[in-house]
């Protein structure tokens, strides 16, 4: 396990250990975070990615993005096949060495759902980390069970009619040590958690809100403020769970309505007709009063 | 050949990352912005990088040096100066502007207590010699920037002493003298001659300058009070506003009595009513305009009310009533004010049959000045009143240029000061055949161009004045230094404005890593190898110092 002092924690890292050249699109919050990430991580790490995004624009050959060992596996299993690495690690009496296992919030929440489930039930060291943008943007912009009330997918012209899934609560119910959610426009904060992940033994599970200009229809250059505004209106609560335990929520002293946040995006345009927010829009706004209550944000 | 692991195609080694920079259609580029407080300053200021280098570095001395590039007198000016900087900071639209004028003043003071000598910027002496009369602040600074360029400077000056309107117009508690002295020496220190009591036009003919110098700069000031004709003008205890003043200034303190009363509403006014306070009288101003309408800066009506001047308005002198050829009253009628005239001004009536006499032992006439053209009236003028000049400030006369009130009408030390420094560029352009040296500057950027998230809101730093009663005691200045913590501090208020100040942002947020952190430079450069021109940096760079443009 690495050694961590508090000055360790809060450094931020820039090693262009994920570097330049890969094909997302202009200002993608996944490829920031990546690289965020794998900075973080530094050199002794390993990058297991499933299908999506990521895997896609970072590593055609012959020239990938990473410049750590990475290992592509499908949509389900990236978990299932960073716990072997684990295990081979364990089994070669090898190590130690971080082993992130990455993934979009398709193949976290619904397709690889059971791999993931099984991995926190069997305690591998593994920190998985998954980059949220709130649909399958790979395959074109189809709902997944991230995608937020009202959100408009092409699979949901109408605007989504489910509440997203709660993961990091889920995670954390599996009775593992470490949960915690980020946001790229706080990069300290999230280099720090990705850190504080490392150095605890045992499953960990990072969950990181990715903007998706093409899916979100959004200007590439707002990435980071949008993911500023998600965090002030309520609607993504960052915040750590430590051993079971809510601590470290991100308190918003100045609270924007959802109105602010949901006006930037082409995905939510359709709750504005004609300029007058629709009933929906009431009913996020009630969303984020949910989350605020719970969270004590 | 190389042979390759089992399975390989390629070597990886020897891959070419893939440009994504092909993609761009827009691409960002770092550009140095003009900061609004530079742009609001008459001498054009470097007020970023003096504050910049306070914050980062608490190098008093550099920043003295970046001051003084533009102007010779930051003690003074941090004094004197109505700041319009900071009404241009855009602190202004975030919180509270910053204290420039202060932050200014200290470094202006630190200047003089450690002796900092100017910089040469042209070391060989150039062949060619300017005459440059007046030494007030265009003169004094006209000359300071000329010798810097290597020209051979003489200051030719009227009075005993140099100064001009800042040591005989402007009061000690505004501005010490030996501030003043001490900033003239440190210019004098460049080489520049100085003769004082030598009247050009009087003395000496203004052709001999034009014969014996390749240019003359016209530093003249409007040092005459204005005559404003009205009966009884001729009695003893009336004074014009710069007669008093200078005469203060010069040592001669005139028994003024108890009533003093001052008729005017600029600056001249204000420092001739507070002087008079200080000399115990009770003073009144009297102004036939309202408060709005009053030329002075807003700072000096403001301390001259809470000293407890009478402020008259609507109010205009008739006549001087004098006992014995003494002054005894000033007989007053009341105005009204009409529809705008010229000046934009409401056009002030007398009202009939509300005459009224203030009792007056001094009376002091601060109506305006105008420029002393004794033997020099073959030079062209604006209005009959101030010297025209061209947009090089040369005047009708061929290698005589002039500025400073003569040129601008009545204007501040500031204003004054950047004349100088105009003039001297405009100068050497001239001497040495350049068409036009100077470059525009960037474009100004404003508040609503940068990204507020980035700064943290802090009140500006701020010392309360002394109490009245004490600061009629003396002469002494009214507004106590900052100390130099303190000016740090205020410093690191400063945005930066158009200036990166290495907040990392453009670094840290690049989704493509196309930023990076030259090592030698230490400044930020786009790999446009790899920028996708996505714009994000921009709109995260709080200090709008990256900017989008067209990719060709």
């Amino acid at each position: 396990m690495m050694e961590t002092t508090a000055e360790d924690l809060n450094r931020v890292e820039k090693k262009n250990l994920f570097a330049s050249g890969h094909r997302a699109c202009g200002g993608c919050g996944q490829a920031l975070a990546a690289r965020l990430v794998a900075d973080a991580a530094g050199e002794n790490t390993i990058a297991c990615v499933a299908t999506g995004c990521l895997e896609i624009f970072s590593s055609p050959y012959p020239d990938p993005s990473w410049r750590i060992p990475f290992l592509h596996s499908l949509f389900e299993n990236v978990s299932a096949v960073a716990s072997g690495v684990e295990a081979a690690y364990k089994a070669l009496k090898k190590g130690p060495v971080n082993i992130i296992a990455q993934g979009g919030d398709g193949s976290t929440a619904d397709i690889g759902f059971q791999s993931i489930s099984g991995m926190f039930e069997r305690g591998h060291n593994v920190l998985y980390v998954c980059y949220d943008n709130e649909a399958y943007m790979n395959t074109g912009v189809q709902r997944s069970s991230f995608t937020p009330y009202g959100a408009k997918t092409t699979t949901t012209p109408m605007g989504n009619r489910t509440r997203k899934k709660n993961l990091p609560i889920l995670a954390a119910d599996h009775g593992i040590p470490y949960v915690a959610t980020a946001t790229v426009d706080d990069y300290r904060d999230l280099q720090r958690k990705v850190k504080t992940a490392l150095s605890i033994l045992g499953p960990k599970y990072l969950h990181i809100l990715a903007p998706c200009p093409l899916g979100w229809g959004h200007a590439g250059d707002l990435t980071v403020h949008i993911c500023r505004l998600a965090k002030a209106t309520g609607l993504f609560p960052v915040f750590e769970i430590v051993n079971g335990k809510v601590t470290n929520v991100l308190k918003i002293p100045n609270k924007k309505p959802v109105e602010e946040y949901l006006r930037l995006q082409g995905r939510y345009r359709h709750l504005f007709q004609k300029g007058e927010p629709s009933g929906m829009v009431a009913e996020i706004q009630e969303i984020a009063n949910q989350n605020i209550e719970r969270f004590n944000l | 050949m190389e042979k390759l692991p089992l399975g390989l195609a390629l070597d990886l080694r020897k891959v070419v990352p893939y440009k994504t920079g092909s993609w761009r259609t827009m691409k960002p580029l770092y550009i140095m912005q003009t900061p609004p407080c530079t742009h609001s300053c008459p001498i054009n200021n470097d007020i970023r990088g003096f504050l910049r280098v306070l914050a980062d570095k608490q190098d008093y001395e550099e920043a003295w040096h970046i001051l003084t590039r533009t102007n010779p007198f930051p003690a003074t000016c941090g004094r004197v100066c109505p700041h319009p900087c900071e009404d241009g900071c855009n602190r202004r639209d975030y919180d509270t502007p910053l204290a420039i004028n202060s932050s200014e003043r200290g470094v202006g003071d630190y200047g003089l207590e450690h002796s900092l000598e100017h910089r040469k910027e042209v070391l060989t002496p150039r062949k060619e010699k300017v005459a440059v009369v007046g030494s007030g602040p265009a003169g004094l600074a006209c000359a300071f920037h000329l010798a810097k360029r290597g020209f051979g400077v003489k200051v030719f000056e009227a009075a005993r002493e140099p100064g001009g309107m800042m040591r005989y117009g402007i009061p000690a508690y505004r501005l010490p003298k030996d501030i003043m002295n001490r900033e003239i020496e440190a210019i004098l220190r460049l080489g520049v001659e100085l003769e004082c009591s030598v009247k050009v036009g009087v003395n000496i003919a203004l052709d001999q300058l034009r014969q014996d110098y390749q240019a003359v700069f016209l530093g003249l000031g409007a040092q005459m009070g204005a005559a404003v004709n009205i009966p009884g003008e001729e009695a003893k205890n009336v004074f014009t506003g710069v007669g008093f003043l200078k005469d203060i200034n010069s040592g001669k303190i005139p028994e003024v009595g108890r009533n003093v009363v001052v008729v005017g509403g600029g600056n001249t006014a204000m420092d001739c009513a507070r002087v008079a306070k200080r000399l115990g009288a009770d003073v009144s101003i009297v102004y036939r305009r309202t408060r709005v309408e009053m030329p002075a800066i807003t700072a000096e009506i403001e301390e001259a009310m809470e000293e407890r001047i009478m402020f008259r308005y609507h109010t205009n002198p008739v006549k001087i009533i004098s006992d014995e050829d003494r002054v005894v009253g000033l007989l007053c009628v009341q105005m009204e004010l009409k529809e705008a005239d010229a000046s934009g001004r409401a056009r002030p009536l007398p009202i009939p049959g509300s005459e009224s006499v203030l009792p007056a032992d001094t009376v002091i006439m601060a109506t305006g000045q105008e420029v002393d053209y004794d033997g020099l009236d073959n030079i062209g003028k604006r209005d009959n009143k101030w010297i025209s000049t061209d947009e090089y400030l040369m005047t009708s006369l061929a290698r005589v240029f002039a500025g400073g009130d003569a040129v601008l009408g009545q204007e501040t030390v500031s204003a004054a000061i950047g004349q100088g420094l105009r003039a001297a560029a405009a100068i050497e352009d001239y001497l040495e055949g350049n068409v036009e040296s100077s470059l525009a500057s960037p474009p100004v950027v404003y508040f609503k161009d940068m990204n507020s998230y980035y700064y943290t809101r802090k009140k500006r730093f701020s010392k309360e004045a002394i109490p009245v009663h004490e600061r009629l005691k003396s002469f002494n200045e009214i507004y106590p230094a900052f100390a130099p913590g303190e000016i740090i501090d205020e410093a690191g208020r400063c945005l930066s404005c158009g200036l990166c100040f290495n907040c990392r942002n453009c670094l840290m947020y690049c989704p493509d890593n196309a930023v990076n952190l030259h090592p030698a430079t230490g400044k930020y450069e786009f790999d446009y190898d790899f920028c996708k021109g996505c714009g994000l940096c921009v709109k995260e760079c709080p200090c709008h110092y990256i900017q989008l443009t067209l990719e060709k």
